[in-house]
């Protein structure tokens, strides 16, 4: 392996990164704490088990949102460390924005994500690995009508806007991916994805 | 023919022959009818021939004789003549075994010993030209020499050394390496080796590292640990090997396979263990130097373990015997430089190299006493500062962290409060910093902004390990801590996900174990205070409190507390005439049963007591409600009557034979006087309010051990009246928690407590409900197949004779053509071996190891049988059979699925060609209804693909199939009438990920060995999953992700050829 090139980075503590908060509990049974072990639900034969979801939960659509981008993509390993990207601050929420690919046509679904990255040091060469790693995990994640727009984020790239010209060429993106020691590497970091 | 041309001719094809003529022949000696003498000049013709093998056969002739004669025939001399006969021969095969046995003789001596040493290495010089097996014999016999006659051996100086290097040099045959390595480190440790370090050393160290693999089916069984075992020990025999053996070793760790630095890290930690401390001490600072790299840098987690557990070796190594701190000691010359480099690396605590950093502080400060106080010293002061300097929460958490570590290493050294013996002779070095430490921890506990939550929870930890630290703090000020987390626990508000008060409750419960009487004293006056007399609103307040309450009660003192307090409280709200709901009198119960489930009631010196006031005295007050005759309705509710019946159980359970006695006659009667209540069975009551004192019946019973079954009323001399009166009670019962009871009674009296020669009684019973059906419509109430499937659980499960016309019987009334009959006994089958709390091993109910088997195998079949039948029929149009009602295969399918989920899949394996296609027929199913089923049936097979990989799947040819329905369960957009929920769909996306990281059975494998099955599937299961990404749920999204994700990595046509 090649000398690091930033061997000691900052990184954040992983009860900070950003996560989804449960809902709130409604407490339908009771007790939602420790005494359900205690206290098994009154048992009930013979009839359908109590479904979770109800009808009125089954029709609350869910749409995709920032966080549930930041999830996909945090749990990426950098390149040189065996660390996460959100770990590392390279991605972070509030870099991630979703916004409708045509304003103009209102009943559009076609939608496009735009992702920041933010790499460790401003000389970082990995940084188009890295933004071609957060490229083909979302392009293999998300449904069809949805747009990548991966960029490095404005002055925190000495040749950001070389990095960008790459990750934004169509052709130039899909003949790195034909490319299998690019890809070995690229599949590496998405090992821990989960 | 003489008997050694006898033994020539057969010693090559038949071992035991010869064998049988040598014992012939020493025997014949021992009685003297021939000389030894005589035998050996006979052997004068063959031993000069030309021909080796000749010359072989014939002294082996001689060995074998002398291995023959009895250990005390042969007198010194003869030995002495035979010893120096073979020596001459040494080269003649045979000569070397027979010398072996000479050697183990006693009358072999010192001198003889030194003799065959010398003639083995005089004539072995190339040794290493000839067969394993003679290479074998040779070892074989220097090494009895070694341990029978060490002295002699020992006495020959550098003669026996270099001859040992000498014939096995260039030794490489693993088997023979074991010997010659434990020959070696005998030499290495006895000998005087100050000439020859070196080359000794060499003839070792030459193999390292070893990289033998053992062949497949390797006859000797030898791994290469077991060689690297041996060639550790003689690395790390002895110190004069270190000038050699440290360097030599830290130089591997500068090459490129784990595998090698691995190893080369074990010897190097041997080798600490072994050699004395001022050698170790020589090398400390020069293999910090080198380890540093490959803990701050770590490549390998095990390689930084390892490194970690030298630098820990060392430390203490260099700790023994030290009882006073200095400056001076070769420890603190050591620690020198490693608190400098951690000193350095936490000055930015939140880089990744801080937390090496943290680790190596906490190998090194564990290591000892001494050690711990130099590395305080050293590190404590500057975090002071850096705290003090810091310009953010983050950095500040991280220096908080740290000092975590350093408090965890005094835990190490110090031990906590429950800590017995072992006391250090050094005073704890933290001291010192006590007020400082609590203040900070204390301010930034209670200080820190509330939504800063790690970093309160950081000092919460770090609080917490000073106050179980022992002899560190005083009770008062391990009180301020507790009242600290009394406060966030009822004071505050939650935040997020509620970790603080999560690690507020397991702080308090920790300290309970340390330090009880802080928290009756302190916690639980503040936390009682709390609690309402009655529950007047719909928050339900007390519910946190009463869970805390609960978790930090574990402890004997604290929980006699709790009981008085919690049951006095109880006791208050019996008496009101307005109660408010009886959620909060449950919830009481609920916490003194939580609690008594988490301690050994059985060993608990107040038992008896709980006992008198919950099961004698609380039963008495659900008697006299049921009756009328109290003040509220509170134990006239079910579910407080169940939480009751439940804390009754536990504690028969755990009580005297006295006792159990005296709940056995007061099973109905619940302890109140006769005049007072009329125990249920036999009376014609139908009142709601008595009935349901079967409730508190039914977990009384349930505790009672199998042999007080005759001091239950009712039952002499037979149970039939009772049992009758139960099954009537269970027809007619109309409210869901008596019935339930009534059915479970029923259950509990005849698969623990009916005697074996009264079984066809209950079987009696079973076969004339059946007969109860309605002959017109083939049908039975749902109450009456209920009590049907409940009576035959309490009998399968004790494998009565009648077992299998039982379960042909249920599965006939699957095939009933009336609709509600037949769904209502499909799923009856989850019942017969479902988990259930009263019917359980733990009340020590009859269930029959082999019960599941007998079960499934008799079931299966019949399912599967019917199931083609009904398919034909809908078919075929030539066949005769009329189409079946269209419930039938669902209610077939249902009933497989309740069997399955309650099967341990080992079981399931061997019937799965049989199986599969009826759980594929299960995923056809499409309406609502059969969601249950579908799930029920996603979950087997789940299990099915993680404990059996796609093999099973495709030897039965179904891959294609399954994935196909996989699919379709996915999919939102199925047609009319068609359902998959949310949990069907992310199941069924969880069996798809299943199949492709299982696709070797047990163990996720990346790379399946040739073509994956799953191969043809792919593309259309990667361009369906594509659709399921805009599913609208979330977690189901998450799924599909994580399949197609598998899929894309693990589904490849041909295995990586890198790897």
């Amino acid at each position: 392996m090649a000398e690091m090139q930033n061997s000691n980075p900052t990184i954040l503590n992983a009860a900070d990164l950003p996560t989804r908060l449960r809902p709130t509990t409604t407490r339908k049974s009771e007790y939602g704490g420790i005494f359900t072990s205690a206290l098994p639900l009154a048992p009930v034969d013979f009839e359908s088990p109590p479904s979770s979801d109800s009808e009125d939960d089954n029709l609350l659509e869910e749409p995709i949102d920032e966080q549930e981008i930041y999830d996909l993509i945090s749990s990426i390993s950098d390149p040189e460390h065996p660390i996460s990207l959100g770990e590392l601050a390279v991605v972070s929420l509030p870099d991630i924005m979703i916004k409708p690919t045509l304003p103009d046509v209102p009943d559009s679904p076609l939608q496009t994500v735009t992702v920041l990255i933010t790499p460790t040091i401003t000389h970082c060469s990995l940084a188009t690995v890295i933004g071609l790693g957060v490229r083909v995990r979302l392009e293999q994640s998300l449904p069809s009508r949805f747009r990548m727009d991966v960029r490095i984020k404005e002055g925190t790239h000495s040749t950001g806007d070389e990095v960008n010209k790459q990750l934004a060429d169509k052709e130039r993106v899909a003949a790195a991916l034909e490319n299998g020691a690019l890809m070995g590497v690229i599949a590496k970091m998405m090992e821990t994805c989960h | 023919m003489s008997a050694l041309q006898t033994f020539m001719l057969v010693v090559d094809h038949d071992k035991e022959e010869a064998k049988r003529i040598a014992e012939g022949s020493a025997h014949d000696i021992e009685i003297k009818k021939v000389t030894l003498l005589d035998t050996v000049q006979s052997l004068g013709e063959y031993i000069n021939d030309e021909d080796p093998i000749l010359r072989g056969k014939a002294i082996s002739f001689l060995t074998a004789i002398i291995q023959a004669l009895s250990p005390k025939y042969l007198s010194r001399q003869q030995i002495q003549v035979l010893t120096t006969f073979f020596c001459d021969r040494i080269e003649d095969g045979g000569a070397v075994d027979g010398l072996q046995a000479l050697q183990g003789l006693d009358r072999f001596n010192k001198f003889l010993a030194t003799q065959v040493a010398q003639a083995l290495f005089s004539n072995f010089q190339d040794l290493q030209s000839r067969s394993q097996t003679q290479r074998f014999h040779v070892y074989e016999l220097l090494n009895d020499l070694m341990s029978n006659h060490r002295g002699a051996m020992r006495d020959m100086g550098d003669i026996s050394l270099l001859g040992v290097v000498d014939i096995m040099t260039g030794e490489k045959d693993p088997r023979n390496l074991m010997i010659v390595f434990s020959i070696l480190k005998v030499v290495m440790v006895e000998w005087d080796i100050s000439n020859h370090v070196e080359t000794l050393f060499d003839s070792v160290y030459n193999y390292f590292p070893i990289t033998f693999r053992p062949p497949p089916n390797d006859p000797y069984g030898i791994t290469a640990q077991d060689l690297k075992g041996r060639l550790q020990e003689c690395i790390s025999s002895t110190r004069h090997f270190a000038p050699h053996s440290i360097p030599a070793l830290l130089d591997k760790l500068d090459s490129t396979s784990p595998n090698v630095k691995k190893d080369a890290l074990n010897a190097l930690i041997a080798c600490i263990h072994l050699y004395d401390p001022d050698t170790v001490s020589r090398y400390s600072i020069t293999i910090w130097g080198v380890l540093k790299f490959e803990i701050l840098n770590a490549q390998e987690e095990f390689l930084s373990e390892a490194s970690l557990e030298a630098l820990q070796a060392i430390a203490q190594r260099l700790s023994e015997g030290v009882t006073e701190v200095s400056q001076e000691l070769p420890l603190a010359k050591y620690l020198q430089p490693i608190t400098k480099e951690c000193n350095e690396q936490l000055r930015e605590p939140q880089n990744k190299k801080a937390n090496p950093a943290q680790s190596i502080l906490s190998c090194v400060s564990a290591a000892s006493p001494v050690s711990f106080v130099l590395v305080v010293q050293t590190v404590v002061p500057p975090i002071f500062t850096l705290y003090q300097e810091a310009d953010g929460i983050v950095k500040q958490r991280a220096l908080l962290e740290t000092l975590n570590v350093l408090f965890d290493s005094a835990t190490t050294v110090f031990g906590q409060w429950t800590t017995r013996g072992g006391e250090a002779a050094i005073e704890n070095p933290l001291l010192e910093f006590k007020d400082q430490f609590s203040d900070l921890f204390g301010q930034v506990l209670m200080g820190a902004a509330k939504e800063e939550v790690s970093f309160r929870v950081t000092a919460l930890k770090g609080f917490l390990r000073l106050s179980t630290l022992r002899d560190y703090f005083q009770e008062n000020e391990i009180g301020l801590f507790v009242q600290y987390l009394d406060e966030i626990l009822l004071k505050e508000e939650s935040v997020g996900r509620d970790d603080l008060k999560k690690e507020a409750i397991a702080a308090l419960a920790e300290i309970s174990k340390h330090k009880p009487r802080l928290i009756v004293d302190i916690t639980f006056p503040a936390f009682v205070a709390t609690l309402p007399e009655e529950d007047e609103g719909s928050d339900a307040r007390y519910l946190p409190t009463l869970e805390t309450l609960a978790q930090i009660s574990v402890e004997r003192d604290i929980f006699e507390t709790l009981f008085r307090r919690l049951f006095s409280k109880l006791s208050v709200l019996l008496q009101k005439e307005e109660p408010g709901s009886v959620a909060y009198p449950r919830a009481i119960l609920a916490t003194l049963l939580y609690v008594m489930q988490q301690r050994n009631m059985e060993q608990d010196q107040s038992v008896d007591l709980y006992f008198d006031k919950v099961v004698v005295g609380l039963c008495r007050d659900v008697a006299a409600s049921a009756s009328g005759k109290t003040k509220n309705r509170i134990l006239n509710d079910p579910t407080v009557l169940d939480t009751l019946g439940r804390l009754c159980n536990l504690l028969v359970r755990s009580v005297s034979i006295q006792k159990q006695e005296q709940v056995a006659e007061n099973v109905y009667s619940l302890f109140s006087a006769a005049g007072d209540f009329v125990p249920l069975p036999f009376t014609q009551t139908r009142e709601a309010d008595r009935e349901r004192t079967i409730i508190i019946s039914t977990y009384l019973l349930a505790g009672l051990s199998k042999d007080y079954g005759n001091k239950i009323p009712h039952t002499d001399p037979d149970m039939a009246g009772l049992l009758l009166d139960l099954i009537y009670r269970c027809v007619l019962s109309t409210e869901p928690a008596t019935h339930q009871a009534y059915l479970r009674h029923l259950a509990l009296l005849v698969n623990k407590f009916l005697s074996k020669q009264d079984v066809p009684i209950a079987e009696r019973l079973i076969d004339s409900l059946l007969e109860g059906e309605n002959t017109e419509l083939q049908s039975l109430s749902p109450p009456i197949i209920r009590t049907i499937f409940w009576l035959s659980k309490a009998l399968i499960l004790r494998l009565a004779p009648a077992t299998t016309h039982i379960l042909t019987s249920l599965l006939a009334l699957l095939s009933s053509p009336d609709q509600e009959t037949s769904a209502t006994a499909a799923q009856g089958f989850s019942i017969i071996l479902g988990e259930d709390d009263i019917i359980s091993a733990t009340n020590g109910a009859t269930i029959r190891l082999l019960c599941r088997q007998r079960l499934f195998t008799t079931v299966i079949p019949l399912i599967s049988t019917r199931i083609r039948e009904v398919n034909i029929a809908g078919t075929d149009g030539s066949h005769p059979t009329p189409k079946a009602p269209d419930h039938i295969k669902p209610a077939h399918l249902t009933a497989l699925a309740g069997i399955l989920s309650t099967i341990p899949t080992a079981l399931v394996m061997p019937e799965l060609p049989t199986l599969l296609p009826l759980l594929l027929q299960s995923l056809d199913l499409q309406t609502a209804d059969s969601v249950a089923v579908r799930t029920a049936t996603l979950d087997t097979l789940a299990v099915i693909i993680l404990d059996n990989g796609v093999t099973v799947i495709d030897r039965c040819g179904h891959v294609q199939s399954l994935v196909t329905r996989l699919l379709k369960t996915t999919s939102t957009n199925i047609g009319p009438g068609a359902v998959n929920s949310p949990r069907l769909r992310a199941d069924a996306l969880k069996c798809l990920n299943l199949l492709a990281t299982h696709q070797v059975p047990g163990a996720a494998s990346n790379a399946p060995p040739g073509i994956s099955p799953l191969l043809p599937v792919k593309n259309q299961v990667l361009r369906s999953l594509r659709a399921v990404l805009d599913d609208p749920k979330r977690n189901v999204r998450k799924a599909a992700v994580d399949a197609r994700a598998a899929w894309l990595r693990c589904v490849d046509d041909a295995p990586d050829e890198e790897e």
